[in-house]
């Protein structure tokens, strides 16, 4: 695809930022408080970056009189602002309640077939970018799903086909984001080190989902669980945070563990 | 008793997004009457009388929750949730699509009652379409005159502001959504202070759901006796109830309250031929399952609180025969750890750990134990934590382990697991 290709970051932080000034000093007058503007800025950053950069980041700090962790801290809470480069398309389909009891799993299935990627993975030509997520509100629509959150209802597997197709020509109604840097095979941070060190490949087919630590495959999970629950005496016993028998089980067990909630 | 359409009204038939088409059905004359002829504390008592109750899942009186703002401290603020992201509920996203001048106008209303002269519109960041809705008929409501500066020259000013949210189910948690609002983490507050006395940058605030402050519309035009008239005796009024599950026709569907379950059931299409009923989830991911005993009990605050379930946010999902509701309780359970801000440790380690058993239920893997231990589990969680959430984990999961022990029972296999 004609330029779509980013194999590094472009440096032209200093020249973006300039420009997106006016606007944000626009939003900081909105509020009675700066901080306020700091979402509505870090919208507008990934807008043109296509994530939250660093750069980005420590430039809302700068403008907002926050440190930089305050900034982060913030920023890691939300799910729609990304830390690291994702596809040009995030596909983000419903797997709340409703979608799920009328065939969204079907379809999550087909679409990570048909991508050939797992839960918060992007595709190797940093095309698509894949989420399960939580009820979109559109539940008299299922299955549902987002596409660089334009949604899309009622999905089939045809529908599906013809959406990836339309984006790889880039035909797609829904105009592809900003794509400043070339992505890597997650968005998340928490498991980052565990996947470089090749130890986790959070929902590929077989592993568990990284909300789901302790799923399919994932014995210290439940092992723990029983011993905490199951256990009554030994979980008041003992006063480590985590009651087990054997200390050295907890450092093993952590170490398996991924994050359990969020990203 | 047939669908009333009232704020849904014309949706679907026209398009309501412009400014002109809402004034042609009589929009925004309500806002001005309210600011020409009325004080702010008439539209208070309008909206006491007519019983109007938070639409959002609390139901809390409307008017009752203004009267606690402190009458000292002139400063405050008016924050419209428009959050919405409890599973099964789709109503605010349809509002906020399809007559966002409406919204506007019960906005402008509702700051008006508690003499606010800053409003913000607090949009779920998912949104994105509806957020760009909303702002442009916002520009046309601010260039119309209707808010801004010195509004139909009564000398009363008022700023609208729009803010989205980036993706967090908790900032719908009225203290969380104050703390997004404020640009930190969605992370609900210890109350009291509750928001009336300190919200919004430690200002007396209050937080109204968008089909809350929209019913405002309606009540100043045809009176708070029109509306109290509708409901029943404590449950008053008019609710949009989204309907959604093994229906024909799932959507949003505009009743007065009271109305019966099974009414609600065949105002949707009813169940797919051939199926037979087994539960239905009456007021969102948070609430218990109430069962086909239930079905001819009034849809209302009271009856589903009777039966043991809430009225909650209005979401209605219909389970038919063909449903695993150890899956389903996976679903949400899932749902409640992802989502949980991770404050309070029986919410956020809780859910988590009994998402996992769940897990391996679904999966046929349970391991001795596991019924009681969830039971346990959840209702350790119940009662613990700064916010609803975690409160939130135990009555759906509860609901349907009691009913149908068995499809859980069943998937146990294993002994008890015992320690390396």
């Amino acid at each position: 695809m004609p330029g779509l290709e980013v194999t590094q970051r472009q440096h032209d932080f200093p020249a973006l930022l300039e420009r997106l000034i006016p606007e944000c000093v626009h939003i900081i007058a909105q509020y009675e408080q700066k901080r306020s503007a700091l979402l509505p800025m870090m919208h507008l950053f990934q807008e043109h970056e296509g994530y939250v950069s660093a750069d980005a980041m420590k430039a809302a700090a700068q403008m907002l009189d926050l440190t930089p962790a305050e900034v982060e801290s913030t920023v890691s809470f939300y799910t729609l602002l990304y830390r690291r480069p994702v596809g040009r398309y995030m596909l983000q389909i419903c797997r709340g309640l409703a979608c799920s009891i009328n065939g969204a799993e079907d379809i999550m299935a087909y679409l990570r077939e048909k991508l050939g990627i797992g839960q918060l993975q992007t595709t190797d030509d940093g095309v698509f970018s894949y989420e399960e997520v939580e009820c979109l509100a559109a539940c008299d629509r299922a299955s549902c799903m987002q596409v660089n959150l334009d949604f899309v209802y009622s999905l089939t597997p045809q529908m599906v086909d013809e959406m990836l197709a339309a984006m790889r020509s880039g035909a797609y109604s829904t105009p592809a984001m900003a794509q400043t840097e070339a992505p890597g095979r997650t968005w998340t941070i928490s498991q980052e080190s565990d996947i470089s060190r090749g130890k986790k490949s959070p929902g590929a087919v077989g592993v568990p989902l990284p909300n789901n630590a302790g799923g399919v495959g994932d014995r210290s999970g439940i092992i723990m669980l029983d011993r905490i629950v199951n256990r009554d005496v030994a979980f008041f016993t003992q006063t480590s945070e985590r009651a087990v028998v054997d200390a050295r089980q907890v450092v093993e067990v952590r170490e398996e563990e991924g994050s359990h909630a969020g990203h | 008793m047939p669908v009333t359409k009232v704020l849904t009204a014309g949706i679907g038939e026209v398009d309501l997004r412009g400014i002109d088409a809402y004034r042609q059905r009589g929009g925004y004359k309500q806002w001005e009457r309210a600011v020409r002829e009325m004080r702010p504390v008439d539209v208070l008592n309008l909206a006491d009388k007519s019983g109007l109750r938070g639409r959002g899942g609390a139901g809390f009186p409307t008017g009752r929750k203004w009267s606690f703002l402190p009458k000292d401290k002139h400063l405050r603020y008016l924050v419209c949730n428009c959050d919405e992201a409890e599973p099964g509920t789709f109503k605010d996203h349809m509002l906020l699509e399809e007559t966002p001048h409406q919204i506007i106008e019960g906005m402008l209303i509702g700051a008006y009652a508690i003499a606010s002269h800053h409003a913000f519109m607090y949009i779920r960041g998912e949104f994105r379409r509806g957020y760009e809705i909303f702002c442009a008929a916002l520009e046309e409501a601010k260039r119309a005159g209707y808010v801004g500066k010195n509004i139909f020259g009564s000398g009363f000013d008022l700023e609208l502001t729009v803010h989205r949210g980036a993706g967090a189910y908790i900032c719908g948690e009225e203290t969380a959504l104050l703390n997004s609002l404020e640009g930190k983490r969605g992370e609900p507050r210890l109350k009291p202070p509750f928001p009336a006395v300190e919200g919004l940058y430690g200002m007396p605030t209050v937080v109204n759901n968008v089909e809350t402050l929209a019913y405002l519309v309606p009540i100043l035009e045809r009176g708070p006796e029109w509306f109290s008239a509708a409901g029943t005796e404590r449950s008053k009024g008019y609710k949009i109830v989204s309907v959604s599950g093994h229906v024909r026709n799932p959507g949003n569907y505009e009743i007065a309250l009271g109305t019966t379950i099974r009414e609600l059931i065949e105002i949707a299409g009813g169940l797919r031929p051939g199926r037979t009923l087994m539960a239905v989830q009456p007021g969102g991911g948070s609430s218990a399952c109430v069962f086909e005993e239930h079905l001819d009990w009034p849809y209302d605050y009271e009856s589903l609180a009777k039966a043991g379930s809430m009225l909650g946010s209005g979401a209605m999902v219909v389970f038919d025969d063909t449903t695993d509701f150890v899956k389903a309780a996976y679903n949400l359970s899932r749902f409640f750890a992802h989502e949980s801000c991770g404050q309070c440790t029986p919410c956020r380690e809780g859910g988590t750990w009994m998402t996992r058993v769940l897990d391996r239920l679904v999966d046929h893997r349970g391991v001795a134990g596991d019924f009681e231990m969830l039971l346990r589990v959840s209702s350790g969680i119940t009662g613990l934590n700064l916010c609803p959430l975690g409160d939130s984990i135990e009555p759906f999961l509860k609901s349907v382990m009691v009913r149908f022990p068995d499809q859980f029972k069943s998937r146990i296999v294993a002994p008890e697991a015992q320690p390396a």
